[in-house]
């Protein structure tokens, strides 16, 4: 526990008390738990021993990245792009607009004074208080908070690209996103690696949707073979509000997905779409929470995991449907797929159902290649490895070709080809 | 609508009564001397006392499992009293049983030399902790089927108690499981040899009789090479205010090519609508498949008990061999279960299927708790789960807590879940056609138990039918 918070006496004070004050409650609090083992109910199959040996500081010196490091990674559709070296905004590489009227992209240290209001009322407020995420606050200092003016509308992405570079380096990064009413946009949060090093980055993304607002969250994790992922998404959504959350994980040597959503009105429409291709010895864990707090409320989830070699995939999918939110519409799907003989999957679709009045399914399936449709592809001439890697990755295109982002759809999808073949090789 | 449906949920418990017969109860409390005590009173070998005390310093390592989704106070086990015996007596046949006794299984319908005459059933009955009757024992001895209470088998069969007691569950398995081998009294034993499918239907009543003492029993059922045999349980418990704890173990052997059928149904008293009262049932169920091609299979009824915490479960060793689980659990008031299965494949192209039914009505929790494990040698292991749930009314709760844990890719595992209620059309359709509220309720029920309900043997279908009629009667509507 300790070597995880070094360096948390050196961040620096801010101008408001509160934020100070919230600060130190979370150190307190992380202070308070130890590191999850494989005997809490959360952590069952995703052991952190690995984390707990690495001697990770925050990093303080300014970064040594140039623009053409991270070329590669723009996004032509962006409007606007914000990036983090080892959790640091670096501004000479971000391009900050033009963005349209109500569209407000800044800092957090510097939202701690626009809009003071604004940040109190919703920073910490909606993700938990569990260690990672107290972790992430007792470090706050950089982060970013977007604003969605009421009816604002932004037509092309966000992109917020947070680099891993350092050795031994731990990135706390804190994303804060209000969508007032009426509003619609879409913000992708994208974590890559420079380099091969082995470092930690905790990030935590809290999302406010007022009611009618229309929200699209896109996810993508390819860090190095060697770093540690932890990333929680909470979202609180108002009546009628939309959300679409789409993440993709390839990268980290073990990575932990928390989304926790959060109906707080009637007739809100959620889709959730996740994809972890993971092979060699890496571990990707996903915990999703959707909470039918109210009436009419509709969820339609699918992720599928694609583990090759040694690798492991873990699922716990959470659906509450609470007493008095009848007519919830919510299914969940966990489909994965094995490549090889080492590869080991453990899924945990769960439902805890108190009103009467709801439709509530499920599903998990986990298997290889179907036989009879690699026969088929080798009878048209296929070899068998082109056959083996054009299946896999039509079972993992299905959730890519959601994202309505056209460059990183094709960015994903060389990715995906790419790793297919990689990955299936490892045990095949 | 929901008055109906309230009338049907508040039935009073129709088995509610207390047989009085005198009974030798030990003092409360568990101690190291009460074990030896109870031992001694069974006239038990050396093994079994060192197997019990063995039990018994593990269970005080232990903690009590929190885990399950279910709320009561805290059990004190040194307020329970852990022996309780009917009035030792000799009894040479069937006329020398208890008349008060026999009028309890009169009251419960099961008259049963009757029953076991027409249906070809023999029954060991089990009153309180010990067996006072068995029948047709001679005729299962001809094909030398052992079927006879475990404390007998101690006598007459050491060598297979000693063998297979504990193989299975072993005694540091779980709290409840290691307080069971500590403290069993009695319960029933059944040994199938080599090659011989057994003639009949084995089965066994137990009932829990006298007020606070807890109910451990014991259940041993071997099937060597080839054997095949159906095993019936039901349960029925008078009615008393005071909550009763019930943990019994059951340990089921397949060997190669053997085929266990195991069925039950359970309908102790459940508490009043408030939730006082009913009993604690902490039951630890499991099947080891030992040999090839072997096959066991559970099938479940739960409509009682105020606390259910059991998973009756499958290690699927030998290759090729088969586990089920079939269930169907009607929770009501304040009823509470977390049942469920896990089946362990271990061994090459081994199968399992899971049918699960949870029904829930008034202010009750049901909850589905399953495993399905494919160990890393588990080629071609295939499993298929189906879990459906039903609530009635809007106060009461349905959750699945499916485990899948897969480390094979030849593995293909499927596992589905719905939720659903009773529709309003459906039930405008049933009394358009002139069928009445409580009639439609009780066949759509019957409907979405089915799958279950035909796997259970016929007399035992017709009165699960009717149980889960009487549970809910009034209930919907």
């Amino acid at each position: 526990m300790a070597t995880l918070l070094a360096g948390s006496d050196a961040v620096p004070k801010s101008p408001a008390a509160w934020f100070d004050a919230l600060r130190a409650a979370a150190l307190e609090r992380a202070n308070a738990l130890s590191v999850p083992t494989t005997r809490d109910e959360e952590w069952r199959f995703t052991d952190l021993t690995p984390l707990t040996k690495l001697q990770v500081r925050p990093a303080t010196a300014a970064t040594s990245l140039i623009a053409a490091d991270i070329a590669g990674h723009a996004l032509p559709e962006a409007s606007a792009r914000l990036v983090f070296v080892d959790g640091i905004l670096v501004p000479q590489l971000s391009q900050a607009g033009p963005l349209p009227a109500g569209i407000t992209v800044l800092p957090l240290a510097e939202a701690l004074q626009s809009h003071a209001v604004l940040v109190e009322q919703h920073l910490g407020k909606i993700a938990g208080d569990e260690l990672f995420t107290a972790l992430n606050t007792a470090f706050l200092n950089q982060g970013v908070f977007i604003h969605f003016a009421k009816d604002a509308v932004l037509k092309a992405p966000l992109h917020l690209l947070f680099v891993a570079a350092g050795q031994d380096v731990a990135a706390h990064p804190r994303v804060l996103l209000v969508a007032e009413s009426g509003a619609q946009g879409c913000v992708i949060e994208d974590y890559v690696a420079h380099g091969e090093a082995a470092g930690l980055t905790n990030a935590v993304t809290e999302i406010a949707v007022a009611p009618n607002a229309s929200l699209r969250h896109i996810k993508l994790q390819r860090e190095s073979p060697k770093a540690f992922h932890i990333g929680t998404c909470a979202v609180s959504l108002g009546k009628d509000a939309r959300f679409a959350s789409q993440a993709v994980t390839l990268g980290a040597r073990l990575s932990r997905n928390n989304l926790a959503i959060l109906q707080q009105g009637e007739g809100i429409e959620v889709v959730i779409d996740g994809l972890a291709l993971i092979g060699g010895r890496q571990l990707a864990d996903t915990h999703t929470l959707i909470d039918h707090l109210k009436p009419h409320g509709c969820c339609e989830q699918v992720h599928k995991t694609i583990v090759g070699g040694g690798a492991h995939a873990v699922f716990n999918g959470k659906v509450f449907v609470r007493e008095g939110a009848q007519l919830t519409d919510s299914s969940q799907q966990s489909r994965n797929l094995l490549l090889s003989d080492k590869a080991r999957v453990d899924t945990k679709p769960q439902l805890e159902i108190f009103a009467d009045d709801v439709k509530c399914a499920h599903g998990a399936a986990v298997g290889q290649l179907d036989p009879e449709h690699l026969f088929y592809l080798k009878s048209r001439g296929l070899s068998e490895r082109a056959a083996r890697n054009l299946l896999t990755y039509a079972f993992g295109a299905e959730i890519i070709d959601r994202i309505p982002v056209p460059t990183l759809v094709a960015k994903l999808e060389k990715l995906v080809m790419q790793q297919t073949g990689e990955k299936a090789g490892d045990g095949a | 609508m929901s008055t109906v449906l309230d009338q049907l949920v508040s039935q009073p418990y129709k088995h509610g009564f207390v047989t009085d017969i005198e009974s030798e109860t030990a003092p409360k409390g568990l101690n190291e001397d009460i074990i030896r005590m109870i031992s001694a009173k069974k006239n038990e070998p050396q093994w079994l006392l060192d197997f019990r005390l063995n039990a018994y310093r593990h269970w005080l390592t232990m903690a009590e499992p929190r885990w399950p989704n279910v709320n009561y106070p805290k059990i004190d086990f040194q307020a329970i009293s852990y022996y309780a015996a009917p009035k030792p007596k000799k009894k040479q046949s069937m006329d020398e049983v208890d008349p008060e006794l026999l009028k309890t299984f009169e009251k419960l319908g099961v008259p049963m030399h009757e029953r076991a005459a027409l249906a070809g059933v023999a029954v060991d009955v089990i009153f309180d902790s010990v067996s006072v009757a068995t029948t047709y024992k001679e005729k299962l001895a001809a094909v030398g089927i052992v079927f006879c209470s475990i404390s007998e088998a101690v006598h007459h069969h050491p060598e297979l108690v000693k063998k297979y007691l504990g193989s299975v569950v072993p005694v540091q398995d779980n709290y409840y499981a290691a307080l069971n081998s500590a403290v069993f009294t009695d319960g029933s034993f059944c040994f199938i040899p080599k090659g011989v499918k057994c003639p009949m239907e084995l089965s066994t009543y137990f009932r829990i009789n006298t007020q606070d003492s807890g109910q451990f029993e014991r259940t041993l059922i071997v099937a060597e090479e080839g054997a095949q045999v159906s095993y019936l349980e039901g349960c029925t418990a008078p009615k008393f205010d005071t909550n009763q704890l019930h943990a019994a173990v059951v340990e089921l052997v397949a060997l190669d090519d053997a085929d266990i059928k195991y069925s039950t149904v359970q309908n102790w008293y459940a508490g009043d609508e408030n939730g006082v009262g009913g009993i604690y049932n902490f039951v630890t169920k499991r099947g080891l498949c030992k040999g090839r091609n072997s096959k066991i299979s559970w099938t479940q009824v739960e409509t009682g008990s105020a606390i259910t915490w059991k998973y009756p479960s499958c290690v699927l060793l030998g290759d090729n061999s088969i586990g089920e689980f079939y269930s169907v659990a009607l929770t009501n008031h304040r009823q509470q279960a977390d049942t469920g299965t896990k089946m362990i494949h271990i061994g090459k192209n081994t199968r399992s299927t899971i049918i699960s039914k949870g029904i829930s009505a008034g202010h009750s929790n049901n909850s589905y708790r399953g495993l399905v494990k494919i160990g890393p040698r588990a080629e071609g292991a295939r499993n298929f789960s189906q879990c459906d749930s039903m609530l009635i009314g809007a106060r009461c709760g349905a959750n699945t807590f499916p485990y899948i844990e897969v480390q094979n890719p030849t593995a293909k595992v499927e596992h589905e879940a719905t939720t659903s209620k009773i529709g309003e059309d459906q039930l405008f359709y049933f009394q358009s056609r002139g069928i009445g509220t409580e009639e439609a309720v009780s066949m759509i029920i019957n409907g979405f138990c089915k799958d279950v309900f035909q796997q259970l043997p016929m007399e035992f279908a017709v009165e699960a039918t009717k149980l889960l009629g009487l549970k809910l009667e009034g209930s919907v509507g």
